[in-house]
């Protein structure tokens, strides 16, 4: 098979390049992670993050014939060749396949990403029925990979203020939840033109999330309790 | 600090744009179903209390649709902040001079007592 895949070494390389490779997968070679790993072999200068290799880690989330999406989930079959690999868009490149993540983790942070409730708590678990446990599917799913964020319009024009469909639906993942009191506050922080309404529901993000979620509904519920609260 | 609103212009922005389309549709339909459109009925309409109204009403929402919209777009693509403020205080004064002049030529009809 061939490959294409973008080159940056911040030590001698004043400009990114694309490399062209051909490589022969071998039998157990099933996703495009396997391939890779492969083409390390041969070239071990080549750059990429992963981890898990299924889909958990979130770690190897780049661009793939100009789609976000993680290599471990992407089968090899029917990729169309040269496969173009292209770090994630819109992010800083750290070299290769590597971007910087500071940013994107800042946001997550900035949503307070954990339960918030100043209630005593019980003596054991607080507990949640089947209904509310319900409202988390779709949402607590998320294995931030940043394949949506690094698609979204918005956000490569405001990367720095607008949190982006990847922290607005971990800021729902809370704002949902039975345990958590701080609906309030968490709302009131997202009401700001920039960290939740520069969204243009342009939908990039749900359709690459390799997860099958959808940011653009949650960011839509958003709305809708924000409305709900001013009412 | 909210210089710039978040929902309050989210929600504004879609109410003046239901305005605006039910508005449009009115006048299409008023328009083109009855007597030619003439002079005299052109100021027939406009002069009667409910055409003035209503077209007062469509360009209030008019200049605050337009405004909410081309503000996103500089937030969205103007980064330098003095350009972003000049081209907003120009499309604001634009549009709320827009907005004065129909509320003015409205008023100058009906105070002239036709
Ligand atoms: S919502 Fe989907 S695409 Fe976005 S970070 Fe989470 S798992 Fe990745
Ligand atoms: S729906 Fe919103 S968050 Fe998702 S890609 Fe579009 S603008 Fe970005
Ligand atoms: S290596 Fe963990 S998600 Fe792909």
């Amino acid at each position: 098979m061939r490959l294409s895949i973008y080159r940056f070494n911040p030590e001698t390389d004043l400009k990114p390049r694309m490399q062209d490779y051909e490589l022969a997968p071998e039998a157990g070679d099933k996703k495009l992670l396997d391939a890779l790993m492969r083409l390390k072999t041969i070239d071990d200068s080549l750059s990429f993050r992963r981890s898990c290799r299924e889909g958990v880690c979130g770690s190897d989330a780049m661009n793939i014939n100009g789609r976000n999406g993680l290599a471990c989930l992407t089968p090899l079959v029917g990729l169309k060749e040269p496969v173009v690999l292209r770090p994630l868009p819109g992010f800083p490149v750290i070299r290769d396949l590597i971007v910087d993540m500071t940013q994107f983790f800042a946001h997550y942070h900035s949503i307070k990403p954990y339960l918030i409730n100043d209630t005593v708590p019980p003596e054991r678990e607080r507990l949640q029925s089947p209904a509310e446990r319900e409202k988390l599917n779709g949402l607590y799913e998320c294995i931030l990979c940043a394949c949506c964020s690094s698609f979204c319009p918005s956000f490569w024009w405001n990367p720095d203020k607008f949190i982006g469909p990847a922290g607005l639906l971990q800021a729902y993942r809370f704002i949902s939840d039975s345990r958590d009191t701080a609906t309030a506050e968490r709302l009131a922080y997202l009401d700001d033109v920039y960290r939740l309404f520069r969204c243009r529901t342009i939908m990039n993000c749900t359709e690459v999330c390799p997860k099958g979620l959808s940011p653009s509904h949650a960011i839509e519920r958003i709305r809708q309790a924000l409305v709900r609260e001013s009412s | 600090m909210r210089l710039f609103l978040g929902q309050r212009a989210w929600v504004l922005q879609r109410v003046t744009a239901l305005v605006l389309l039910f508005l449009l549709a009115l006048g299409a339909a008023t328009l083109l179903t009855g007597p030619p459109l003439d002079y005299e009925r052109w100021h027939a309409l406009a002069t009667s209390t409910h055409g003035a109204v209503l077209i007062v009403v469509f360009f209030a929402a008019l200049g605050l649709h337009g405004w909410i919209g081309v503000r996103d777009i500089a937030l969205d693509y103007i980064h330098a902040p003095m350009l972003r403020l000049a081209l907003l205080a120009v499309v604001g004064v634009l549009l709320f001079a827009i907005v004065i002049r129909v509320v003015l030529t409205m008023a100058a009809h009906f105070a002239g007592g036709a």
